[in-house]
């Protein structure tokens, strides 16, 4: 836009005045205008002139819309900062006003009656007739006037795009409108190239190339980006580049990547005298140089270094004698002694620089002084980030200048290339530079650049402000320091001896209060954490070192350390598991233990982890292994416990109720009585229980499932306990297989034992001898119980753990735009139902627990492909309209997931629908599922249990069902009164005989299971499979599982 | 709006700088010719030795902006008003305080690179 200068000052200065916020320049305005309207405007109140402003404006902006309509609304709108809502609002409501202003203006004000000229209607042309009548520039044609508008306003648009702010920047952000930007695969090396050729191209060829534009980042090579609203435009623009692959595949960067792509670092390349540098390339590769020229207009520097120069070799060269080609060896760094190499007859000339004036050695063109040799090269040849001489290397640098004061400037200079914020409050510092050299002090803030200090010495302000680089933290002997960088970093001490040197490394030391290790964190994992490492094995890591963990294995007989690299590590555990203790006491995470036997007899702690029924307690008193201790849960006992006491209360409870829980819907499977006869085993093993300590026996007549291996996912009773192994009866179908080392681990609901508080259990290392029995039920019915606990909530691959993103490399994104959520977790595949049920799910569940599960390795989910859910494939819906990026929650949850199962208690056989009237409530009955409290919809006190005053049907073998009413439930027995209000006569019914009577609408009933156990009320309404109960006590209207509702009888 | 663009840079090396306001890429010997498009005012193309204050070949990334009226990219780069042409997405150097009151003087906005 070529423009004269003044033209420009006019425009923008009129453009200015517009702007209602600029007083300055209103004032200016306002004083122009009184020039050119004659008094009688300048008599106008001020704020009638900014209404008129205002007004004005705002027909400009319409116009303005105009031009840029095409750019979308969106962008539109957010490109325009200043003139917010309610200056808008006041432009709409002085727009009336002004036009009555306006007309009485014209009545009195004579001037513009005056020009005479017929006004255009377009107010805001009329504005500007009036300003250029006023200076006799009526030839001025229109046309002309609008290039000036347009002008003007194009102008005002890119000062707004240039007041970068970072609130702007985020209304930058793209939209699902904006064009995408796609990844393109080209030539290494031509990266540059490739994108100005595609500039080129697009100016040969015009509008046909619809890309908007192409990317070529310094730090990605083989990649550009191209912006274009379609792959096909990608795809006709890069046709025929010679430097693209053209059959590579175009990748989308996902939505919420585009801005990484173009944020670059503009690292500010400080470059200055006595920098220190390191060279990249050739003889003096990796070798500390120090800056002592910078030309930047051609991009050279000076540095000076250590001669790595074979004078032997160089005086044969310089001979003119034949010198091997082959380097060998590149000669060591060393000063460079004139008189050895007079000594060699290798001519030195001495010149003396006529732009510094200092002398220089010259040999065969290569400059030296004081023994250092003085190089030009190019900038690109040398590192500047990061180069933090060690102080070997120093030494060697100071040597030649022996004058005690050394090369101190050249160790302040160091200070000058550290990383900035290293001073932190408190921090004890002392003063190396300037007038207050010496001075100590502590931090008291840290501004930028100036640290804030409080000083030791009276009379100084308070507090003081000291340039960082004049600053060095200050340590005395006896502090306990670690080091945060370099070779020895994430070592602990202390501070023995503060000399010089150790003031130079001072730098990278901070304070420290730990006693343990520097870094706690390599990737995802911390100091402390629980993890799964590759052959199953598991540990807590208890101390991390370079790139690497040392992590306290899991084995309670003896400790085992071992040093795992960071790929060795599958995942972080971090269930919340609970075991118990000897005496059954339950132990959770927190819990206070001791070990009472095994090699760590007597220690005391809180349990950190419990996995696998290994504890493992952190002793603050245990020196090794940062003070944790591996045991098992057996060999501990929770301090505080009771000794017995949970064992009886669970067994009574058992004994108690186990019997009482109202049977499977199908009346006649040998499974219940199977069960019944599992709740035997139980009394019995709870004997010995309480005789040899034995926990593994507690197991007997619990339900179990199986975890792992091929009959992973099905559940019985646990019958017998042998060593290592657990007879299992499966409620399936008839396989017997015998399972050695299997990686099964069971969830061992004692629900039943402590029906109120659920629990888990998981035994480890066990061998599970598995007998199958054949069990007449409907296969498909188990199966799908068996799947209840692969609720979502467990998934383990929530997108919360992907977003580990490297801005500079959007290639790796591959990975993470898989959510990795969907082969490892589905073990159930043979029998998976459809899964057309999962959008009923709860999609809230997805972030309340996302735990791992461990029995699955995880790695296998890196790999899984996940079609049609990830960022990638679904930019638009997940990401944009969510409005925040966080919202993981709706895209996971439309996302079909291929593992998850129907919802529990979708009866798949009529047998069962006509007992279970499609409700999720059914399930409890199955005993199966109904001990699996990992379901957050069935829980596991939400079971039906049989209670006296409801309504059943008595099915005796042999005889016809009858209905009856339970009158009394003790020690396994029912006594029923039959007839269908309790009338009858009175008998004797096991529970398996007996089924509940499902309410109907308006009926009495007494709620069996669930939170309101015991209470009765009256069922007011039946909502699917939900019955609407309104309850006795309180009146309250409670929505309940019509499964937990019996018909209640009065007594 | 079929705004002219700007030069395009004639090579792909070490010639290359790019103007410290408007972040267009050239080669050098492109600003000595004909100035920056985007930047008239500096007048490289009349006062040689400014090319050396007003551009810089410390540069990372470049971006070629076919459309910058509809492009996302310029709209984030804030190049969006300018020529289309070959930018580069990121200086890391400021505008010397001559320059930027020349900047003043004529009313352009000057946003000097945010050190990281």
């Amino acid at each position: 836009m070529p423009r004269s200068r003044d033209e420009d000052d006019e425009i923008d200065g009129d453009y200015e005045g517009l702007d209602l916020e600029e007083e300055e320049e209103e004032d200016e305005e306002e004083e122009e205008r009184g020039r050119g309207g004659g008094g009688s405007r300048r008599k106008r109140g001020r704020s009638n002139f900014i209404d008129d402003y205002a007004d004005e404006d705002s027909q400009e902006e319409d116009d303005d819309d105009e031009d840029y309509g095409s750019r979308g609304g969106k962008g539109a709108a957010s490109k325009r900062k200043k003139p917010s809502a309610s200056i808008f609002l006041d432009r709409e409501a002085h727009q009336v006003d002004d036009e009555e202003e306006e007309d009485e203006e014209e009545g009195e004000d004579d001037f513009i009656v005056d020009a005479g000229t017929d006004l255009p209607d377009e107010r805001g042309d009329r504005r500007y007739e009036r300003r250029f009548l006023s200076r006799d520039e009526n030839d001025e044609d229109v046309e002309d006037l609008e290039r000036r508008i347009q002008e003007r306003f194009s102008r005002h648009h890119e000062e707004y795009d240039e007041e970068a702010t970072d609130v702007e920047q985020q209304a930058l952000l793209p939209s699902v409108r904006d064009p995408k930007l796609w990844m393109v695969k080209c030539a290494i090396g031509r990266e540059r190239e490739v994108a100005v050729c595609l500039m080129q191209k697009f100016i040969d060829r015009g509008a046909d190339l619809q890309i908007r534009s192409v990317v070529a980042l310094d730090h990605l090579k083989n990649y550009i980006y191209v912006e274009a609203d379609k792959e096909a435009h990608v795809k006709e623009a890069i046709k025929g580049m010679r430097n693209i692959y053209s059959n590579q595949k175009i990748l989308l960067v996902p939505i919420r990547e585009m801005t990484d792509v173009l944020s670059v670092e503009s690292k500010a390349i400080d470059l200055s005298r006595d920098t220190w540098v390191r060279m990249k390339i050739g003889t003096y590769k990796g070798d500390l140089a120090k800056v002592v020229d910078v030309d930047n207009v051609r991009q050279r520097v000076t540095v000076k270094l250590i001669p790595r120069i074979d004078l032997q070799a160089l005086a044969s060269k310089l001979d003119g004698r034949e010198v091997s080609k082959k380097k060998a060896f590149v000669p060591p760094p060393r000063f460079m002694n004139i008189d050895e190499a007079r000594e060699l007859h290798i001519r030195v000339e001495r010149r003396r620089d006529h732009m510094t004036g200092d002398y220089f050695e010259n040999i065969g063109g290569m400059l030296f002084k004081d023994g250092f040799l003085y190089k030009t090269v190019s900038l690109k040849s040398i590192t500047v980030q990061n180069v933090t001489p060690t102080f070997d290397e120093l030494e060697k640098f100071n040597k030649p200048s022996e004058n005690g004061e050394g090369d101190f400037g050249g160790l302040s200079t160091l200070f000058a290339n550290r990383k900035k914020g290293h001073f932190m409050k408190g921090d004890a510092v002392i003063v190396i530079k300037g007038d207050l050299k010496n001075l100590k002090g502590w931090v008291e803030k840290v501004d930028e650049e100036n640290v804030l200090i409080r000083s030791e010495m009276k009379g100084l302000p308070d507090p003081l402000a000291v340039n960082e680089r004049e600053l060095c933290k200050y340590f005395e002997p006896g502090n306990h320091v670690k080091v945060v960088s370099g070779t020895h970093e994430g070592a602990t001490g202390m501070v023995v001896k503060v000399d010089q040197h150790v003031r130079v490394f001072a730098d990278h030391v901070v304070e420290s209060s730990e006693v343990t290790t520097g870094v706690t964190k390599i990737g995802d994992y911390e100091l402390h954490d629980l993890v799964l490492l590759d052959n199953l094995s598991f540990g807590v890591i208890i101390r991390l070192e370079n790139e690497a963990f040392q992590v306290l294995k899991g084995v309670p007989d003896r400790p085992e350390v071992a040093l795992v690299k960071l790929r060795e590590i599958k995942c972080k555990i971090e269930k919340k598991i609970n075991v118990q203790d000897r005496y059954k006491n339950v132990i959770a995470v927190k819990d206070d233990v001791r070990v009472i036997e095994g090699p760590s007899k007597g220690k005391q702690g809180p349990v950190k982890h419990i996995y696998k029924g290994v504890l493992f307690i952190y002793d603050r008193h245990h020196l090794e292994h940062a003070g944790f201790i591996c045991a098992k849960c057996t060999s501990c006992i929770v301090v505080g416990g009771s000794r017995s006491g949970a064992n009886r209360n669970g067994g009574d409870s058992f004994s108690r109720y186990g019997n009482f829980k109202a049977p499977a819907p199908v009346p006649s499977s040998p499974g219940r009585f199977q069960r019944g006869r599992g709740g035997g085993y139980n009394n019995s093993g709870g004997r010995h229980v309480g005789g040899r300590g034995r926990g593994d026996d507690s197991l007997l007549g619990t339900t179990v499932k199986i975890r792992l291996g091929p009959f992973k996912g099905y559940r019985g009773p646990v019958v017998e306990v042998k060593g290592n192994s657990v007879r299992v009866e499966l409620e399936m179908k008839i396989v017997t297989g015998k399972l050695l080392n299997s990686l099964f681990r069971m969830w061992v609901s004692t629900c039943r034992r402590n029906f109120n508080n659920s629990l888990y259990m998981q035994l480890i290392g066990m061998q599970y001898q598995i007998m199958l029995r054949q069990h007449p039920l409907d296969t498909s019915r188990y199966s799908m119980g068996s799947e209840t606990p692969m609720h979502p909530s467990r998934t383990p691959l929530h997108p919360y753990m992907t977003p580990m993103r490297d801005s500079g490399a959007t290639p790796i994104h591959d990975g993470m735009r898989t959510p990795m959520r969907d082969r490892a977790w589905n073990p159930y595949t043979p029998m998976s139902p459809p899964r057309d049920n999962w959008e009923d799910g709860n999609p809230g569940s997805w972030g309340t627990s996302p735990q791992y599960q461990p029995g699955s390795p995880p790695s296998r989910a890196y790999e899984a492909p996940t079609p049609g859910s990830g960022w990638a494939s679904t930019p638009g819906g997940s990401y944009s309209d969510a409005g925040t990026p966080r919202d993981h929650g709706s895209a996971y949850a439309n996302a079909p997931s291929p593992y998850l199962p129907s919802t529990p208690g979708q009866p798949m056989t009529p047998s069962s629908a006509s007992y279970l009237p499609g409700t999720p409530g059914g399930q409890p009955m199955t005993p199966g599922t109904g001990l699996d409290v990992m379901s957050p919809v069935i829980g596991g006190d939400a079971e039906a249990w049989f209670m006296p005053d409801i309504l059943v049907d008595v099915h005796k073998a042999g005889e016809d069902s009858d209905v009856g009413v339970i009158r009394d439930v003790s020690d396994g027995t029912c006594k029923v009164s039959l007839g269908s209000s309790g009338e009858g006569d009175t008998i004797m019914a096991l529970p398996s005989e007996l089924e509940i009577i499902p309410p109907r609408k308006s009926d009495r009933v007494k709620i069996v299971g669930g939170q309101y156990r015991g209470s009765t009320g009256k069922l007011i309404g039946i909502d699917g499979s939900d019955g609407i109960v309104k309850i006795d006590d309180n009146l309250d209207v409670k929505i309940l599982d019509l499964a937990l509702l019996a018909k209640f009888v009065q007594p | 709006m079929g705004e002219a663009p700007a030069q395009i840079p004639t090579s792909f090396g070490h010639e290359l700088r790019a103007c410290l306001r408007c972040r267009l890429v050239k080669t050098y010997d492109q600003f000595r010719d004909s100035g920056c498009e985007n930047c008239p005012f500096f007048k490289m193309e009349d006062e040689h030795e400014r090319i050396v204050d007003v551009t810089t070949p410390n540069f990372n990334g470049i971006i070629s902006m076919m459309d910058p009226r509809k492009s996302w990219a310029a709209r984030w780069l804030r190049i969006g008003k300018f020529a289309p042409g070959c930018y580069t997405l990121a200086v890391s150097e400021a505008l010397p305080e001559e320059m930027q009151s020349i900047c003043q003087q004529v009313r352009v906005q000057y946003v000097p690179p945010k050190r990281i």
